[in-house]
This record gives C-alpha cells, sequence and structure tokens, in this order.
C-alpha cells in the first residue's frame, strides 16, 4: 500500500487538533476511539491549555507538534478549519480529517467558509476528507478517527464509502451490535472538499485487504471519472451502490423525446449498470448484503433452493423469487431421491423442499441438514435458503450442522432465515453469525440479499 | 472505412453538413440532413430524394418505386405529423400529386423549404434510438420502443458513450418490453447486430461533434429483422 491514502489508512502518527478531557466532547471521545481500537503508532494532543489529557501530555500549539506526523483529526468549530489546515500543512501534515460541520450544507455563510477552505488545501497541498463527517476507519491498522463512541471496530474485509455523518456512528453502532461482521476501511465523506468517492473506489479497489465495496451516495463529484474507475474495480470486487435522492435528478431543458427521457435518474441508472456497479434501494440493505459478503462467497448465478417448513412460504417465496430475477428451478433426479429417503411418501420431494414432514420423521437437525447438503450438492443450484421454524414445544435445535455444512460447502452460500418463536430467532443468529452463517430476522431479506449478489455476479463475470 | 462508419472521412463528410446548417443559423438539421449524418454513421435509413418541385417529387417516386412517404422538409418542419405535413402510403403518382397540393397549402404560402419523397417503409414494430448531452456524464445514448408508445410507455434504457457492443446488447436487454426484438408473433427476431451498430454510432456521433445537443431517431420501423431509421432529428446545441 503506497501513496497519499496510506496516510489515512495506515497512519503511525496522528495528532488530535482540539484535544479535549472533557467526557464526551468530540476531542475527547476520538482519543478514547482510537486507545479503544488499539492503534500501534504515536498520538499528539493539541490544545491551547495545555496540560495532560487522557494520560498524555498535550502540545499548546500545532507549532510544537514534531515533524513527521502522518495524520490530523481535528475536532475545532468550523471557522477555525481554513486556518487550522493552513497551519498543519505548514507544519508538513498531509492528510486531515474535519470533523467540524457548519459549511455548505448549513446555509451562504457556511458556503464562503468552505470556500476559504478549499482555498486552505489548495494552497497548502494537504489532502482533507470532510468537513461534515464523523470520520473513518481503518480496522487493518486499529484505526478510527470518529468522534462518534465506538468502542473495538471489529476487523474484516467489507470496506463503505458513505456521504452521511451517520456512518461512523450510529451506522456502525448498528453492524457491530446487530449483524456480527467486520469491517475494513469505512468512510464518511462528509462535505467532499477534498476527498471523494471516487479516488476512494479507485484506492479500495487495489485494497488487498478489501474484499468488497458498498456504497452510500448522495451525489457523485466526478460522474466520468466514478464511470472509468468503476468500470474497473466492479469486474474484481462487488461493487454495491445506494444511491440517495435519484428521483430529483430532472432532464436538461430538452428539444428532442431523447432528452426529455433522460431526466429521473435514467442516464445516472444506465450509467451505473454499464460501469457494473450493483444497484440496492434499500438502507438496511447495506448492513445486509455486507454480511453475507463477509461470510460466504458471491453465488455463481440465480438459481435457488429452500428448504420451508411450511406451504405458505414455498409459495410466497418462490412467486417472490420470481419477482426480484431468482430462479427456483428444478432438482437434479438424484438429489429428489435423496430427499425422498427422509421423507413421509405422501410428499413429494422437490424445489422448493418442503421439509416439515421430514423434520417430523427423522428429527430436525437430520431433516435439515442432510436435505441442505442435498440442495447444495445440486448442479442446478446456486444458493439456498434455511427457513428455521423454532419454537419451545417443537424442540431447538443444535446448530453446529449448518456450520459444518457452511465449512463442507465452501463455494455455494447459504442463509438462515426464521419464522417462528422470536427469543429463539435471536439466540440461532448469535450463535450462527459468528460461526460464518448469515441470519436474517425476515423471511423475504436472505432471497432480497441473493438477488442483489446474483446481480453483482454478472459484473464480476463480464 | 467499414460501413459502421467513424473513420475520419466520415467526420469530416459529416462536419460539412453540419457546418452548412450553422451557417444557415439553424438550431436542428433538417430530416433529410440529420439521417444523411446517421447513414454516414452507418444507422440504416430510408431511401429518399430530396425535391424542390411537384414534377422532380414524381421522377423521385418512380424511381425509389411506389408506394412512398412525402414529407414538407426543412430545418423549422420539427413536428411534421401534429402538423399534418406528411402522407404516407401514396401508391399512384396522382395520389403523390394530391398530396403534394394538401401538404403544400397546409405548410402555408411562406413555406419555402423542400420536400422529400422516401420509400414506404412497413413493419409492425417500432424502436427508437437517441442522443443526449448529459450534464453530468456526456454524451449519452438511448434505446426504446419508437413510435406513439416512446413517450407514453417511456420504456427506454441509457448508457454513456462510448458505447460497445456488449453496453448496446445490454440496452435491448433492459427495456421491459424487450421481448419485441424477439421472434414473436411470426414476426422475425430483430437483428440485434444491425440494431447495435446503429446504438454504438450515436455514441460515435455524440462524442465526435460537441455541438450536437440531442438526437432522436424514432421511429426506426423494423422491417422485416432489420432496423431502419424512418425520421431523424439532429439538435445543434450552443
Amino acid at each position: 500500500m503506497t501513496g497519499i491514502m496510506e496516510n489515512f489508512f495506515a497512519p503511525k502518527s496522528v495528532a488530535v487538533i482540539g484535544a479535549s478531557a472533557t467526557t464526551g466532547k468530540p476531542g475527547n471521545v476520538v482519543i478514547k476511539n482510537i486507545r479503544d481500537n488499539g492503534f500501534k503508532g504515536k498520538l499528539y494532543l493539541v490544545n491551547p491549555r495545555g496540560g495532560r489529557i487522557e494520560g498524555l501530555a498535550v502540545c499548546t500549539s500545532i507549532d510544537e507538534l514534531p515533524h513527521g506526523i502522518d495524520q490530523a483529526i481535528v475536532t475545532l468549530p468550523a471557522v477555525a478549519a481554513p486556518d487550522t489546515v493552513r497551519a498543519l500543512g505548514a507544519r508538513g501534515i498531509p492528510a486531515i480529517v474535519l470533523a467540524a460541520s457548519g459549511f455548505a450544507e448549513v446555509d451562504q455563510v457556511g458556503e464562503a467558509l468552505q470556500a476559504e477552505l478549499g482555498a486552505a488545501i489548495r494552497e497548502s497541498g494537504v489532502r482533507v476528507i470532510g468537513p461534515n463527517t464523523t470520520g473513518h476507519v481503518s480496522t487493518p491498522a486499529n484505526f478510527t478517527s470518529s468522534f462518534f463512541p465506538l468502542g473495538k471496530v471489529p476487523g474484516g474485509h467489507i470496506s463503505y464509502i458513505t456521504q452521511t455523518g451517520n456512518f461512523c456512528g450510529i451506522s456502525l453502532r448498528h453492524i457491530m451490535s446487530a449483524e456480527n461482521f467486520g469491517v475494513c476501511r469505512v468512510v464518511g465523506l462528509g462535505n467532499k472538499a477534498d476527498v471523494e468517492e471516487s479516488e476512494l473506489l479507485d484506492y479500495l479497489g487495489d485494497d488487498p485487504e478489501t474484499h468488497a465495496i458498498l456504497l452510500y451516495l448522495e451525489s457523485i463529484k466526478y460522474p466520468k471519472r466514478f464511470h472509468r474507475v468503476a468500470s474497473r474495480v466492479t469486474r474484481k470486487k462487488p461493487v454495491i451502490l445506494l444511491k440517495g435522492g435519484a428521483s430529483d435528478e430532472g432532464a436538461a431543458a430538452a428539444q428532442a423525446h431523447t432528452g426529455s427521457l433522460a431526466g429521473n435518474g435514467r442516464v445516472v441508472d444506465g450509467a451505473m449498470e454499464q460501469a457494473g456497479v450493483t444497484r440496492i434501494h434499500k438502507y438496511s440493505q447495506l448492513f445486509h448484503v455486507a454480511k453475507a459478503l463477509a461470510a460466504m462467497p458471491v453465488p455463481a448465478g440465480n438459481r435457488v433452493s429452500f428448504l420451508s417448513p411450511s406451504g405458505a412460504f414455498t409459495v410466497c417465496m418462490t412467486d417472490y423469487c420470481r419477482a426480484i430475477g431468482l430462479e427456483v428451478p428444478q432438482l437434479e433426479e438424484i438429489t429428489c431421491k435423496r430427499l425422498q429417503n427422509f421423507a413421509p411418501p405422501f410428499i413429494r420431494m422437490r424445489n422448493p423442499v418442503d421439509i416439515f414432514g421430514s423434520a417430523g420423521l427423522v428429527g430436525y437437525e437430520k431433516a435439515y441438514g442432510d436435505a441442505l447438503d442435498a440442495v447444495l450438492s445440486d448442479r442446478n443450484i446456486d444458493a439456498a435458503v434455511v427457513i428455521m421454524m423454532l419454537t419451545t414445544e417443537s424442540g431447538i435445535p443444535g446448530y453446529d450442522f449448518l456450520v459444518k455444512l457452511a465449512r463442507k460447502h465452501r463455494a455455494k452460500p447459504f442463509y438462515v432465515t426464521f419464522m417462528g418463536q422470536h427469543e429463539h430467532n435471536v439466540a440461532a443468529k448469535a450463535y450462527l453469525e459468528p460461526r460464518g452463517v448469515p441470519c436474517y430476522m425476515l423471511v423475504e431479506e436472505p432471497f432480497e440479499v441473493l438477488s442483489v449478489l446474483s446481480r453483482c455476479r454478472r459484473s464480476l463475470g463480464r | 472505412m467499414s460501413k459502421a462508419g467513424g473513420g475520419s472521412g466520415v467526420k469530416t463528410k459529416a462536419a460539412r453538413i453540419i457546418q452548412a446548417a450553422r451557417a444557415a443559423g439553424q438550431t436542428t438539421l433538417s430530416e433529410y440532413d440529420s439521417k444523411r449524418v446517421l447513414k454516414l454513421y452507418g444507422v440504416p435509413t430510408s431511401k429518399e430524394v430530396l425535391v424542390t418541385s411537384q414534377t422532380a417529387a414524381r421522377t423521385a417516386a418512380s424511381k425509389i418505386g411506389y408506394p412512398v412517404v412525402l414529407k414538407a422538409c426543412s430545418a423549422d418542419a420539427t413536428h411534421k405529423t401534429e402538423l399534418g405535413l406528411v402522407a404516407v402510403g401514396l401508391g399512384t403518382g396522382k395520389e403523390l400529386m394530391e398530396a403534394f397540393r394538401l401538404i403544400r397549402k397546409r405548410a402555408g404560402p411562406d413555406y419555402d423549404g423542400a420536400w422529400l419523397v422516401q420509400e414506404m417503409v412497413s413493419g409492425q414494430r417500432e424502436v427508437m434510438i437517441g442522443m443526449v448531452r448529459d450534464a453530468q456524464f456526456g454524451p449519452s445514448v438511448m434505446f426504446g420502443l419508437g413510435g406513439i408508445f416512446t413517450e407514453i410507455l417511456q420504456d427506454v434504457s441509457f448508457r454513456v458513450a462510448p458505447v460497445r457492443k456488449r453496453d448496446a446488447l445490454d440496452m435491448m436487454a433492459a427495456i421491459r418490453a424487450h421481448r419485441i426484438l424477439d421472434g414473436v408473433r411470426g414476426m422475425k427476431p430483430v437483428d440485434r447486430h444491425v440494431m447495435a451498430q446503429a446504438i454504438m454510432a450515436l455514441g460515435r456521433i455524440g462524442l465526435d461533434f460537441p455541438e450536437i445537443s440531442e438526437i432522436d431517431v424514432n421511429p426506426m420501423i423494423i422491417r422485416g429483422s432489420r432496423p431502419v431509421a424512418v425520421d431523424g432529428l439532429i439538435v445543434l446545441g450552443e
């Protein structure tokens, strides 16, 4: 890893400008976050009052900092940003994260301030993430610049580029507490005064630690550049985009029909499709799809099998699969025979697999386990969904058979979902996800994820 | 130079047509000139002759072969159908002359444009291709259902120029009504190669001429399996 981005994602030394001793203040939270994440590099603090904060000596000005610091995190108010950037540039600090809000996102005064900031960035030659951001995370470097209380962020290979201040805050807290997967690089772009999505996508495309990239964008700063970079990266790694505000993009004044039809984000849609970017339209899928990618491979295609304890699900989920571009194909004859071996004779075993009778006959774990093994071995099937039925009265199975099957069938993904007693569902998820089996609380969700990833596969294979 | 166009000779010839229109103060190319540019870049267009007199129209029709289409043709006549300046399916010289008189009357006493005599292209399916200069992505090409369905169903797809063949094929597959391109109801499947070449050509025109702000090729009628542009409009920007 080389280049300017290394100062952001693998700094050896970091300074917090606006460090605070007051619990809960951004200038204090950021120090705790850096410590909680086990940052091994040097940490410097700046506050005009000096003294000690969190056991570290405090410099009273930027000029007191030693030379050669890689990155500065600035938690000062917006009005101080231009001068601070110039001072940091003069001190030779090449990478800066600006947390403050109150720039172009607010009013005209803020706009003027952001223009001044832009000039300061250009003139001092530094690189800036922000302003108006909670910062970024880089787990391979045990580092975060976030001022939102995070604790230790679990590492993984999923990276995010997001145009929202909440991502290195509440969204990350949701991932950490509810979704059981780790992240690699996470960036809140803020107002994109300097660093923007195309440069980051380019960087993450070549980042060996990053295996998949998810983006939440409300605007694209350099559309042609983004198009060019995405066309390259999407061949190598899944690139999944939630684009907010697409409905607002109107058509330019048009004299011909083509121009009038170019509104409603249709050109953006076409451009992203052309570049191999996989679009999603739900914020929650930023987590759901990532969780699947963190644990399992991208499916080879859109052919799905699922195990269902209820006829209603076999019908509804088959309908839903068709509506979202998934096939529920016939199983190979050998698979049907295998399924029939442990099923009541009056149920004809096929895809989707009606598992209720088998579970009654041979027990939960054997019925679900053998059936899942059978469909994952089927050459007509690219992925599977297991719909579990968990109630106290019907008995709660052990879940290790699912973990073992995940290890056995490494080339094909399967996900688990539930219908039944909520506390058992939650417990099953808490057991399975840390062991590499993604779980979804609502029955449609795993199918939606497979729909997204089968589109993703088309880009990877092109 | 391939028939798909794009060579420097093509660009030079197209540039001459565009420059002449600009020199005449036009903000659009006439249908005739629009289709000359399209044809240079390899878009299949209807056979047609531009004439300025009734007699010449008749000679042209004999040469093209009846039935023919007669249209008023000038840079101003961009909504010909709505204004009643188009007559289709003219099977004889007599019908042609009647149509000529009627259109001349509708065009009004100040009309000083020319007339376009075209072969009558028949087919049950109509598609459309177009180009627009998007503020973000630059020249972008569109494919969709043509004719009267263009605006009603808005079943279209876009790609950014340059458009590769794979992109063009994807655009055809991306519209909701894509099955209309297959061999439905005894019709032949649309020649997707020819269609792709036409789509790609609009991307090249968009890249070659920044002064072109929009192009409509609507409709392209599917004759047998081959799409043929029977109308075309090139809009010049600033």
